[in-house]
C-alpha cells in the first residue's frame, strides 16, 4: 500500500480483522477447551474449599437442630 | 483439530456441556447428601421450631419474665436455657450450660430483630419478635464462649453480646430450685 493513498484503517469502523478464516478457526475449536479447564479448576477449587470446611470446621462443632 | 467438521464440533461442544452439567448435578446430590446423612445420624438440622409470643407482654408473666430467665434443670435432667434478646443485652448475660450434655436454647425479643450465634459451635440462629426460637445443642468442650448478636439491631447492636459458661460436669450443679448460674470467676 503507498503512504499518500487513502487507506481503510483512517476510519476505525472500516479497520478489517487481519486474521485469515482459516487461523480464526483453529482459535476457536481451542476456545471452548480453555473455557472448559479455567471454568473446571474455578469450580474444583470452590468445591475443594467447601468441603474442606464442612468436613473440618462445621462437621466436628457438633450435632445442632 | 483444524480438520473437524463443523458439524462434528457443534456436538463436541454439546458433549462438553453435557458432561458439565452432569458434573454439577453430581456435585448437588452429593451435597444433598452429605447434609441428608449429617441430619439422620449426627443430628445436624436447621434450627426450625415455629412458636408463637406475645412480643408486647413476654416480659410480664410466663416462661420469659425475668424470674424464669437462665438455665434450668428439670426433674428428668433435661437442661433448657431461657434468654431475652433485647436493645441492646442479652438477659441474662452470662448463661451456664453443661459440656456433653444435651441443651435445649429458648431466645425470645420483645422490641426488634436479633441473632446470635455462640462461637465455636454450630449454634446459629436468629430471634425474631413474635417467635420462639429454639436451638438443640452439646457442648463438647468447657470454657467461656462469646454469644454476640449478628443481626444489626440499632446503634447500640456492636455492644450487645453475652457468655456462655460452658461447665464440666462436676461443676455444674443446680440449686434446690434446679436453676444454676455462671460461677464467679
Amino acid at each position: 500500500m503507498q503512504p499518500e493513498q487513502p487507506s481503510a484503517a483512517d476510519s476505525p469502523s472500516e479497520v478489517a480483522d487481519e486474521v485469515d478464516a482459516a487461523a480464526l478457526a483453529r482459535v476457536m475449536r481451542l476456545v471452548p477447551l480453555g473455557a472448559a479447564v479455567l471454568a473446571g479448576s474455578t469450580v474444583a477449587l470452590l468445591v475443594l474449599g467447601y468441603l474442606l470446611i464442612y468436613v473440618l470446621v462445621f462437621i466436628p462443632r457438633g450435632s445442632v437442630g | 483439530m483444524s480438520d473437524v467438521h463443523p458439524e462434528m464440533h457443534e456436538r463436541w461442544i454439546l458433549g462438553t456441556e453435557l458432561l458439565w452439567a452432569f458434573g454439577v448435578g453430581v456435585f448437588i446430590a452429593a451435597a444433598l447428601g452429605m447434609i441428608v446423612f449429617t441430619a439422620l445420624t449426627m443430628s445436624i438440622n436447621p434450627p426450625s421450631n415455629v412458636e408463637r409470643i406475645d412480643p408486647k407482654v413476654l416480659h410480664l408473666s410466663g416462661e420469659f419474665a425475668e424470674h424464669n430467665l437462665g438455665t434450668t434443670v428439670t426433674a428428668d435432667g433435661g437442661v433448657t436455657v431461657r434468654a431475652i434478646a433485647t436493645q441492646f443485652m442479652f438477659v441474662p448475660a452470662c448463661i451456664a450450660v453443661p459440656a456433653n450434655r444435651l441443651v435445649t436454647l429458648r431466645f425470645a425479643s420483645p422490641d426488634v430483630i436479633h441473632g446470635l450465634l455462640i462461637t465455636g459451635t454450630n449454634v446459629n440462629t436468629m430471634v425474631v419478635p413474635g417467635f420462639v426460637a429454639q436451638v438443640h445443642t452439646e457442648f463438647t468442650r468447657s470454657g467461656d464462649l462469646l454469644m454476640p448478636c449478628h443481626e444489626y439491631c440499632g446503634l447500640g447492636h456492636s455492644e450487645m453480646w453475652a457468655t456462655v459458661q460452658v461447665m464440666a460436669n462436676d461443676e455444674f450443679k443446680p440449686g434446690p430450685d434446679g436453676r444454676v448460674s455462671c460461677a464467679q470467676r
